[in-house]
């Protein structure tokens, strides 16, 4: 068992070696991997941003029910009592016409006499807000409260959070393949720079092989190279995107005022910067070991 | 120790190199293997040290066939011999000392131990003084010597050489030949590629290559 971690620990040595022989090609590479690893986590990012900020405001989605003027006490009470039995419906919020207006005026700051209006003109309404998002939940649901008697008009005001969720479901698809792409793209460039470091090293490799050299022993300090290329690089890629929520977040401060509320970037979690180190130091060691063994096969061959 | 039985060898759009070559090596000797360029000395020195395998015939190593061995088992095999090569084949890129330790390092040898024993390789070559020189500063022979210190670092019970004095004026090539013939007087078997056997009055066994056959494949001279 020590001889096994020893022979690793040699091996990793031997890779840093080699990387500080090389550094500026190493970290040119570091930096490739980084910034093409920052493109669909940037993506991420923002769907993230966006998926939370559409989640907060579906929390608030309701439908507004306006009630006929004329509309009776005990009618106001049915109404009430339906909507409550109803299991889409999460809450259910009365608001009278008075109490309406009230606000109404404090708001504008005005009074009836200055706004020259002799009655109220706003009608008792039902704020209710929803469990579901579902389109035919919803539609089934609007028509049942318009079969109502007393109930003057209804409005749904969930559309847009549904065209939203559908984009951000659309670009998060899009996100998917665009990292799959770039995760092939990344497995290409790794491999070909582990193939020109086996051209480099080739002297190295050909007489470690003839003085009995495994496989494993030459393969080692190429691999650990693509693990360290993998690390570098998402450890730019985190730099970046903190780099990005940093700068983001200062402008967001600076037009708080304009926007009328304050949207900051949330950073990832610690759990996914985690997973964005696994994938690219995975694709560092796939690439580097079908590289390294493809140069190997064909010593093999050619001995 | 090592047995040759029929073997035949030949490269891919080429005519055969060797042809039914037979002979047995027995443990401790000096074997020269002789013959004109082309003769195929180059190709029976790869074949005893499992660097070519035959086209036909049956190679055999302390009892075990190598055709039986599989490709994990063979690099274990090779770290068995000391090689040196025609063209040394030492790695420019670091100094003397890291071209020794390389077989240390493939044999995971403890770094104390390393040290102990790559100094003791430099010093029995000579270059105990240079091992943090670069080989390219190091003269032809000096290179020679180097590759020997590589060869004889891990203690091989076989040392192998290919023309290792190809190059070489008299003066080194005499200095490199009483390497070998030091290694054989305790114990290691030596198998050395040359042109002509030695001249010197010592006991060996010659495999002399003529026409792709082994020219004296029954009765081993011995001076």
């Amino acid at each position: 068992m020590f001889h096994y971690f020893h022979n690793h620990f040699q091996a990793l040595i031997r890779a840093f070696i080699r990387i500080r022989y090389n550094l500026i090609p190493s970290s040119i590479m570091i930096a490739i991997i980084g910034i093409t690893l920052c493109l669909p986590a940037t993506g991420y990012l923002i769907i993230k941003n966006a998926a939370q900020l559409s989640s907060k405001i579906e929390y608030e989605a309701q439908i507004s029910i306006f009630l006929d003027k004329s509309i009776s006490k005990d009618q106001i009470e049915f109404i009430d009592s339906t909507l409550k039995q109803s299991k889409h419906i999460q809450a259910v919020y009365f608001e009278p016409k008075l109490k309406a207006w009230e606000k109404l005026q404090t708001k504008l700051k005005l009074n009836s006499l200055d706004a020259g209006i002799s009655e109220n003109p706003l009608p008792d309404a039902f704020f209710v807000t929803l469990n579901s998002l579902e389109g035919n939940t919803i539609e089934d649901l609007n028509q049942d409260i318009q079969t109502l008697e007393g109930v003057h008009e209804v409005i749904i005001d969930s559309g847009w959070i549904k065209k939203l969720r559908t984009i951000l479901y659309l670009v998060e698809f899009i996100l998917i393949i665009l990292g799959s792409l770039l995760g092939i793209v990344l497995t290409v460039i790794i491999s070909n720079t582990i193939r020109l470091q086996t051209l480099t090293y080739q002297n190295e490799i050909q007489v470690s092989r003839l003085i009995g050299a495994t496989n494993s022993f030459i393969q080692r300090p190429f691999i650990y190279t693509g693990l360290f290329y993998g690390l570098g690089g998402s450890i730019i890629n985190a730099g970046i995107l903190f780099a990005i929520t940093d700068i983001f977040n200062r402008i967001a401060y600076k037009f708080e005022n304009i926007l009328g509320g304050l949207f900051l970037l949330h950073n990832l979690s610690i759990k996914e910067y985690l997973f964005f180190t696994i994938i690219s130091m995975s694709i560092g060691l796939l690439a580097s070991y079908y590289s390294v063994s493809q140069h190997l096969n064909k010593l093999e061959k050619n001995i | 120790m090592i047995k040759f039985n029929n073997i035949f060898k030949k490269f891919p759009g080429d005519s055969s190199v060797l042809e039914n070559i037979n002979f047995e090596i027995n443990s401790g000797e000096l074997v020269f293997v002789t013959g004109s360029s082309g003769a195929g000395k180059s190709t029976l020195i790869k074949l005893i040290s499992v660097i070519e395998k035959p086209t036909s015939g049956e190679i055999i190593f302390e009892n075990q066939k190598l055709s039986e061995l599989n490709s994990i088992d063979m690099p274990y095999l090779r770290r068995r011999f000391g090689m040196i090569f025609q063209d040394h084949k030492l790695l420019f890129d670091r100094n003397c000392f890291d071209n020794v330790s390389l077989p240390l390092l493939i044999d995971d040898t403890s770094s104390v131990d390393m040290n102990r024993r790559v100094r003791a390789a430099l010093n029995k070559v000579g270059l105990l003084d240079k091992e943090k020189m670069m080989p390219v500063t190091l003269s032809g022979g000096e290179q020679q010597r180097l590759a020997i210190a590589r060869a004889i670092v891990s203690r091989p019970s076989i040392l192998i050489a290919d023309e290792p004095t190809g190059n070489l004026d008299k003066k080194y090539a005499d200095e490199i030949m009483n390497i070998f013939y030091s290694f054989q007087q305790v114990g290691v078997t030596v198998i050395i590629s040359s042109h002509e056997a030695p001249s010197s009055p010592i006991k060996y066994k010659e495999l002399h290559l003529a026409n792709k056959v082994l020219a004296n494949k029954d009765v081993p001279l011995l001076s």
